[in-house]
Parts: structure tokens; C-alpha cells; sequence
């Protein structure tokens, strides 16, 4: 019985420790499943400190050393997976996979900058079925 | 044997006609210059040129650059020097004349009948000059003629050379049985071993014979003497028979019958067509059947018959490099348009398609083989052609001042129609700009930038503008902001 209770919270907590990249801003569950996912924010950065991206813009220089897509849904009706795709001139580069939690959750990806990523680069954020909630255009430069 | 039989079969009807054509032209050269100055000094530039051939292929150099020399300038100065001669040959009174008539069967001179009227003359002291043309022009060293045109006869001679006759002092012309003109001034001879007792007329004569290839029929008013200048001799004539004699060798007319002459002419025709038909095969073969030259060329790929509906969007070869084999003269009077890989399309569906390069995609010239071509199959993508709205993104570079943060950006417009194949449309979901410096942007504002499309087979639609405009905000970072 103590083995089942250690292994319920286990999985309660799992969303909070499985993704390094990431941040989470958790609120009381009460959002209702009925509502629409709804992206309220969605910037990029060049960090994110205590949930809050630092220095955002739409340039940045390779010698920042990485940089954050930053997103903010509110709300969240319910556990939903949302994926950051990250594009170099139409390449995809990368793509991280991130977890929302109802109420309402912010959280974001980074990529770390080498000076082969000079260039015009796209964010798509999109959801588990292709949705495409919005498309972040920045780059990076000397 | 067999080997025999399989270059027989390799032989094509071009070939045949080909060479017969060129059998024919040289036979047409033959009888058009036969018999004439020029005709011998063109054997001799090609036996000259022969030479050089042989000469060149055993390696003598100088012997070879030489005798090449002496043709080149040889072949310039039969032209200038014989220019009468070759313009009498090719100044043919048809089409029809020139392409297939025989010079030699036109002149029927009468002859006997001349000679006939010649010694009657003599008989009652008529002066007369007769001028028998021989291949060469006469209208450069002859001049002041009155053109006549009539039928040769006995009466019309002595009308011609009567004493009280208007045009008895000049000579006339006798071409085939016509007299075609009288009163024909012709140049005197300043040589001084002629007799002392000829006067004017058999200078005159004796001028005009050196001066072409005419021959002269000269009767002496005072002595009542035939003679004829032909050349740089005189030669009195006894009687008619001589006369009619020399008439006839001059006018290359054998003292044979006419069927009898008619048949050696038909053989000298076939002898020379046989001869004209053996140099060139052997000319032809030598041109195009050796194979000891190869080359390679890098040649275009022409794609035809595209289906109406595709567009091609991408080759994976734009030429195709062709090893050649030929004769070397072929191989190095090959021109860029005679040489061609092309790539028929019509069975091609959408997507990639691969074609195997075969024998009858390649354009060659007659007598050169293909040995090699590389690559030996070619990709070829089609694709359906499209429209699509694609968004616009600045390509931003450099560096942006110290502190200085770009934060917002906007676009107008913020799409663009493209078109180009669908599945290039597919992949491109962003079009950039030229690259726009960042360290050229003092403050706020706006630019403009042009639309760069990647992969060049896309286009801007008509109503687009190949430029944006970019707004842009600079903002100071903020020191909390700040790493």
C-alpha cells in the first residue's frame, strides 16, 4: 500500500521534472475542459528568468549564446502536448515537445547558438494535431 | 567476308547520295572546263594538294608547310589569271546549260562548207578574217563588233567579206553555224618575225591568236593566200581539206561520223562520271569511315516533348559529356549545333523520373560514332505547376549597436504569391528578402527589400512586387534587461 502511494505521487510530479528546458507556471486545476487552448503570449528571448523572458526582440547576436521561444497559454482546459518547431531557412532544426496543464501554464524552449546558425530562422508552435497557434520570425546575426 | 558485309550494311542511302552528288558536281567541273588552261592548272593544285596530304602524313614538315603555301597562293593566281577562262566556262546561256548541258554537242559548226567558202574567196582576192573561238572569252581583247546572228553559208560569208560591204575590214565571229558578229576589231601583233609582205589582217589575226585560244582564218586579199593563226603560230593552208582539218581539231571535232562521234563522247562522258564517282567514294570514305580520332564534348541536354502539363523542376545533369570517334577531318570541322543529346519527355509522369541515355537520343554528324557518354542515365523531375501564399521574412545581418535591441518587425506585405511546382510550392513555406545590415539602421523607421526566390524555378505572380516594406522598431535594452 505504501509502494502505491509513492507511486501515484511519482506520477503526479512526473510533468515537473522530465523536461530541463523547460518551465512550468502552475495554477489551481479548475479550467474548464469544454474551453479552447488559447495561446496568450508568445515571444522569443534571450533567456527566460523566473518564468519571464529577458530580452526579447526579433534579433539576436550568435554571441548570446542561446535563445528562448517563450510561450504563455491561458487556458488550459486540459493536459495537452504542444511542440515547438524550430526552422533555419525552411529546415527544420529542431522540434521540442512540451507539456501544458490546465489552468493556465507558460512555458518555453531554448536552442544553444553556434555561429553555423546564422540566419533567418522561424518558430512554429503548434499543438499535438498540426494546429498552428502562431509562428515566431527572428534572427540570428553577428 | 563478313566484316565486308557489315560495312556494306553500315552504309546509308545519304551516303549513296552523297557521294553521287558530289560525283556529279565534279563531273559538272569537268565538262565545263575540259580542254581550257585552267582545267590543267586546277589537276595541278590537286595533285599539289594530294601531295601536301601524303607529305603531311609521313611527317615531313617543311615539305608539307611548303607545298600547302604553293597551293594557297596558286590557287589565287589561277583565279586572277584565268579569270576569262573561268568566266567563259561558267557564263552558260541557261540554268540548263550549266547544270546538265554538254558544251561540246552544241557546236555543229558547218565546217567543210567554211572551208569551202574560205578558198573561194581566196579565188576572187576577197580579204576575209574569220575568228573561231575556243573556250576563252573574247569580249576583253576584242572590241567595236556589230552584232549579226546569222546562219553560216556560202552566200552570207561572201556578202560579209565583199569588197564594197560596209563591215568587210573587220573580222567575223563564227560560233557553232552562226556568224554572231562582224566588224570585229581585233588587237595586232607586235611580234617581229612576222613576214614582211603580211599586213594588217594577218597581224590582227596573228594577235588575237596569241592573245586567247581563238583560232584565226586569215584570207590574203593581195596573194589570194588561206592561212590560220592559232597560238603563236601561222600556218598557210594548202587547201580546203587542210582548212576543214584544222577547223575540225580546233573545234574538237574528230574527221569521224557523227554517230561514231557521238558515241566516243558518250564514252568520255562515262569514263569521266566512272572517274568522278571513284575519287569521290574514295574521297567520302577517307572522310568519314576512318576512326582514328577520338574527342569528347560537353554537350547541352535538350529536353523535348515535355507533357503541356508539367514543369520541369529539377535534372540531376544539365550537359552530358560525349566521347567521339571520327575521321580526324570530322572530328575537327565538328560545329556546336551539329552535336545534340536529346531527351524525349513524352513518357514521363510527375515526380522523378529516370532516363537512360541511349544511342538514338544522341545528334551526331554522318561519319562520326559515339564511343562513350557520361552520365548514362538522367533524373528528370516533373512537377505540376502552382500558386501559393507564402509569408515574407527579413534576412537580417550584421551586427546591431551596443544596447540596442530590434523588437518589432513588420512586413508589407506580409505574403507574396508564388508559383512554381507544386512540389517545390510544398517545401517553401517562407520567402526572404536580400540581406538588410543592421548596422546601417540609426533609429525607428522603415526600408525596403527585394524578394530573393530559393530554388530559382519559382516566380513571383504578376500582381506581386519583387520589394517589401519593413518596419521596424529599435529599442534601447533596458540595464535590468541587460546580461
Amino acid at each position: 500500500m505504501r509502494f502505491f502511494t509513492i507511486f501515484l505521487l511519482a506520477l503526479f510530479c512526473f510533468p515537473w521534472c522530465v523536461c530541463p528546458a523547460t518551465a512550468q507556471e502552475q495554477a489551481p486545476s479548475t479550467a474548464d475542459p469544454a474551453q479552447k487552448l488559447v495561446l496568450k503570449e508568445a515571444l522569443m528571448s534571450e533567456r527566460v528568468e523566473n518564468l519571464t523572458p529577458v530580452n526579447s526582440g526579433v534579433v539576436f547576436p550568435v554571441s548570446s549564446g542561446q535563445v528562448c521561444c517563450f510561450t504563455s497559454f491561458d487556458p488550459v482546459p486540459q493536459h495537452t502536448i504542444i511542440y515547438h518547431r524550430w526552422f533555419r531557412r525552411d529546415e527544420l532544426s529542431t522540434q521540442t515537445r512540451l507539456r501544458l496543464y490546465p489552468s493556465k501554464w507558460a512555458t518555453y524552449s531554448v536552442i544553444q547558438l553556434r555561429e553555423t546558425d546564422k540566419g533567418p530562422w522561424r518558430v512554429e508552435i503548434i499543438d499535438q494535431n498540426g494546429r498552428v497557434f502562431d509562428v515566431l520570425r527572428f534572427s540570428i546575426t553577428d | 567476308m563478313s566484316r565486308f558485309l557489315s560495312f556494306l550494311s553500315s552504309i546509308r542511302w545519304q551516303d549513296i547520295v552523297d557521294i553521287l552528288i558530289n560525283s556529279y558536281i565534279l563531273l559538272r567541273i569537268y565538262v565545263l572546263f575540259q580542254g581550257t588552261n585552267a582545267f590543267r592548272v586546277l589537276v595541278g593544285i590537286t595533285s599539289l594538294w594530294l601531295a601536301q596530304e601524303v607529305a603531311a602524313s609521313i611527317g615531313l614538315i617543311l615539305t608539307s608547310w611548303a607545298i600547302r603555301g604553293i597551293t594557297a597562293v596558286a590557287a589565287v593566281i589561277i583565279i586572277v589569271v584565268f579569270r576569262n577562262e573561268i568566266r567563259s566556262a561558267l557564263q552558260a546561256r541557261n540554268i540548263k546549260t550549266f547544270l546538265w548541258g554538254f558544251p561540246n554537242r552544241e557546236r555543229q559548226t558547218p565546217v567543210d562548207l567554211i572551208a569551202d567558202s574560205v578558198f573561194q574567196m581566196a579565188r576572187k582576192r576577197l580579204g576575209a578574217l574569220i575568228v573561231f573561238p575556243g573556250n576563252q572569252d573574247l569580249g576583253e581583247v576584242t572590241h567595236g563588233g556589230i552584232p549579226w546572228n546569222g546562219q553560216v553559208s556560202n552566200e552570207m560569208l561572201m556578202s560579209v567579206f565583199w569588197k564594197n560591204g560596209p563591215v568587210h575590214d573587220g573580222a567575223a565571229i563564227i560560233d557553232g553555224e552562226r556568224i554572231t558578229e562582224v566588224g570585229v576589231l581585233l588587237p595586232l601583233s607586235h611580234r617581229q618575225d612576222l613576214p614582211s609582205d603580211y599586213g594588217t589582217r594577218h597581224r590582227a589575226a596573228a594577235g588575237l591568236a596569241e592573245e586567247s585560244d581563238a583560232l584565226v582564218v586569215v584570207v590574203s586579199e593581195e596573194r589570194g593566200a588561206v592561212s590560220v593563226a592559232k597560238g603563236r603560230s601561222l600556218t598557210q593552208m594548202a587547201d580546203s581539206a587542210m582548212l576543214s582539218w584544222a577547223l575540225k581539231k580546233h573545234l574538237n571535232m574528230p574527221d569521224i561520223s557523227p554517230a561514231r562521234r557521238r558515241e566516243r563522247e558518250r564514252l568520255k562522258l562515262a569514263t569521266a562520271g566512272c572517274v568522278s564517282f571513284l575519287v569521290m567514294a574514295g574521297i567520302w570514305f577517307s572522310f568519314t569511315r576512318s576512326q582514328d580520332t577520338i574527342t569528347a564534348l560537353n554537350v547541352p541536354i535538350e529536353y523535348v516533348n515535355r507533357p503541356a502539363n508539367y514543369d520541369i523542376l529539377d535534372t540531376s545533369v544539365d550537359e552530358a559529356r560525349l566521347q567521339l570517334v571520327g575521321s580526324s577531318a570530322l572530328i575537327k570541322s565538328l560545329a556546336p549545333g551539329q552535336v545534340g543529346v536529346r531527351v524525349d519527355l513524352s513518357k514521363a509522369a510527375e515526380g522523378r523520373n529516370s532516363f537512360p541515355i541511349t544511342q538514338a537520343d544522341i545528334i551526331l554528324p554522318p561519319g562520326v560514332s559515339l564511343n562513350r557518354i557520361q552520365p548514362a542515365t538522367i533524373d528528370v523531375t516533373l512537377d505540376l505547376p502552382a500558386t501559393r501564399d507564402v509569408a515574407v521574412q527579413v534576412d537580417w545581418v550584421g551586427r546591431l549597436p551596443e544596447n540596442t535591441a530590434l523588437s518589432q518587425v513588420s512586413v508589407s506585405p506580409e505574403t507574396v504569391k508564388v508559383i512554381g511546382g507544386s512540389k517545390t510550392l510544398e517545401k517553401t513555406a517562407t520567402v526572404y528578402t536580400s540581406p538588410v545590415r543592421l548596422d546601417s539602421l540609426p533609429k525607428s523607421g522603415s526600408t525596403t527589400a527585394q524578394i530573393v526566390l530559393s530554388p530559382p524555378s519559382l516566380k513571383l505572380a504578376p500582381s506581386c512586387p519583387d520589394r517589401v516594406i519593413v518596419q521596424y522598431r529599435l529599442e534601447e535594452k533596458k540595464p535590468s534587461e541587460k546580461k
